[in-house]
């Protein structure tokens, strides 16, 4: 069986050493709605180490996508900063962000997003075309992404010929394929019933345990009993860890 | 002298031979060789019996399109004959060994008499296409707003098929994929999607014109074509569908591509 230690190729990410993938100092986000302003972050401050798994849980509209976008690099913070492996993502400007994205951070989404014109193993490809990599070692780089997620057998499938659960596990694979820093996921058992949820958990742990480092929004209370570490967040800010 | 003469007719029984077009020939069942009675009035009970020598195929002539008369070619003398017109005759055509000849016959015969109009087959053919030239430019009008009708429907198409992707372009822009790329996925599907429209449309077209000529000829009885599809038609149809397709790709997919991720997640 493949290993993360197989997929987990060394480390190429840029920036400066840090003990902290994630650094999180007093973070803010503020919405304006004509003349209201919303504080949907409030003070945020957290560290994220190598290979930890972490949850952040709680009720609806208490920040947590937000964070999510911050640390994403899709969003730009009020006031704080964050740094992830040393960077400062919080002022990037979007070309920046977008290949800091490509390199450094993994996206599981609730809802997959796959590619329905591609296979399986076009579908994970797509990441490293981006980033410049060649057929050969796209191709190779997939097929042991796949074999790790346990669906070696289906990388010409494409997604419509994919259970739920497999098209979740071609997403992670998708995630996974420029060794990201960190894989952010986002209510990714939500579509999923349980037992395929809970495949997905199981998989989350190998991953982790095999030194992916995770971030997950959920509020599934089984995937964050599943985490290291649970961020629990009301009205924009971190109550309870 | 006249004892020879009838001797001759005698010998050679004068018989006179008429031509008739295909439509007549098809209509009243008649093969060539068949022996038949022209007169100069319907219904009439007296006539010359004639042999028809040839059925005449119609020429490819707009003009005639709607003519539904049938046509018979026979002798002048016979026709003066049985016409009643005696040695006169409405019209008639010269050919010319070439534009000197043309001029001198035009000058001779306008000359000849008053009342005597000559014309060059040229500006014949010009002043009788007036009609058709007139109808060319209500298609040109037609086909013009049909193409922009079209690129106005087409942009909205993809407009609206771009957007029910904004939630995989956002996916696609967090994962990573650049604005760059997004776009040119897009338009590069876009115009693949206009080049096989094009080889559908050509398709469609050939079999509609085939139709539309079997149909018509059919009616009309007419070897012309009323539907023609030429490779400049082909060119422009293919060239038209890429130039749409490709801009209204980037037109939908620079609007995506311009807006955030997240506001395309409707985060």
């Amino acid at each position: 069986m493949t290993t993360i230690e197989d997929v987990h190729r060394s480390d190429v990410r840029r920036g400066t050493p840090s003990a902290a993938v994630v650094e999180a100092r007093n973070l803010g986000r503020d919405y304006k709605f004509g003349e209201e302003s919303i504080h949907a972050l409030k003070g945020v401050t957290f560290d994220v180490g190598e290979k930890d798994y972490v949850a952040v849980v709680g009720p609806s509209g208490c920040g947590k996508s937000t964070l999510l976008n911050l640390l994403g690099v899709v969003d730009s913070p009020s006031q704080g900063t964050v740094r992830i492996r040393g960077h400062d993502v919080g002022s990037m400007r979007d070309r920046e962000a977008t290949s800091f994205r490509l390199h450094n951070i993994g996206f599981v989404f609730q809802r997959f997003y796959l590619m329905p014109t591609l296979s399986a193993l076009e579908n994970i490809e797509l990441p490293m075309a981006e980033a410049g990599k060649k057929k050969g070692e796209r191709v190779a780089r997939g097929r042991e992404l796949l074999a790790y997620v346990g669906l070696g057998h289906r990388e010409r499938h494409r997604p419509s010929q994919l259970s739920g659960g497999e098209q979740q596990r071609v997403a992670i694979a998708r995630a996974l394929a420029n060794n990201p820093a960190i894989l952010l996921a986002d209510e990714p058992t939500g579509e999923l019933d349980a037992k395929t949820g809970g495949e997905v958990i199981s998989l989350f742990e190998r991953l982790n345990g095999d030194g992916t480092t995770i971030i997950v929004v959920t509020h599934d209370e089984v995937l964050a009993r599943a985490a290291h570490r649970r961020i629990h967040m009301r009205d924009g800010s971190i109550v309870d860890e | 002298m006249p004892l020879l003469a009838a001797l001759l007719l005698i010998q050679h029984p004068l018989q006179r031979t008429i031509a008739i077009d295909e439509r007549l020939a098809e209509d009243a069942h008649i093969r060539i060789g068949d022996r038949v009675v022209v007169s100069g009035a319907p219904n009439a009970t007296m006539g010359d019996t004639v042999i028809v020598s040839a059925i005449v195929k119609r020429g490819a002539d707009p003009a005639e399109i709607a003519r539904s008369e049938y046509r018979v070619r026979m002798h002048l003398d016979q026709l003066q004959s049985l016409a009643g017109y005696g040695d006169r005759v409405d019209r008639f055509a010269v050919a010319t060994r070439g534009p000197a000849a043309t001029e001198k016959a035009l000058a001779e015969i306008n000359a000849s008499a008053f009342g005597f109009e000559a014309h060059r087959s040229r500006d014949i053919a010009v002043e009788t296409s007036k009609t058709f030239q007139v109808v060319s430019r209500f298609h040109k009008a037609i086909g013009f707003i049909t193409i922009v009708a079209s690129a106005i429907f087409l942009l909205c198409i993809m407009l609206l098929k771009v957007e029910e992707r904004r939630r995989d372009i956002a996916a696609l822009r967090l994962m990573g994929i650049s604005r760059y790329t997004v776009v040119l996925s897009v338009v590069a599907e876009a115009a693949l999607l206009a080049l096989v429209g094009s080889a559908l449309g050509i398709a469609l077209s050939y079999i509609a014109s085939t139709f539309i000529n079997w149909y018509y000829q059919g009616v009309y009885r007419t070897p012309l074509y009323f539907s023609l599809i030429t490779p400049p038609i082909l060119t422009l149809a293919v060239v038209l569908s890429l130039v749409l397709g490709i801009g209204a790709g980037l037109l939908a997919s620079l609007r995506l591509a311009r807006t955030p991720p997240i506001s395309l997640f409707g985060r």
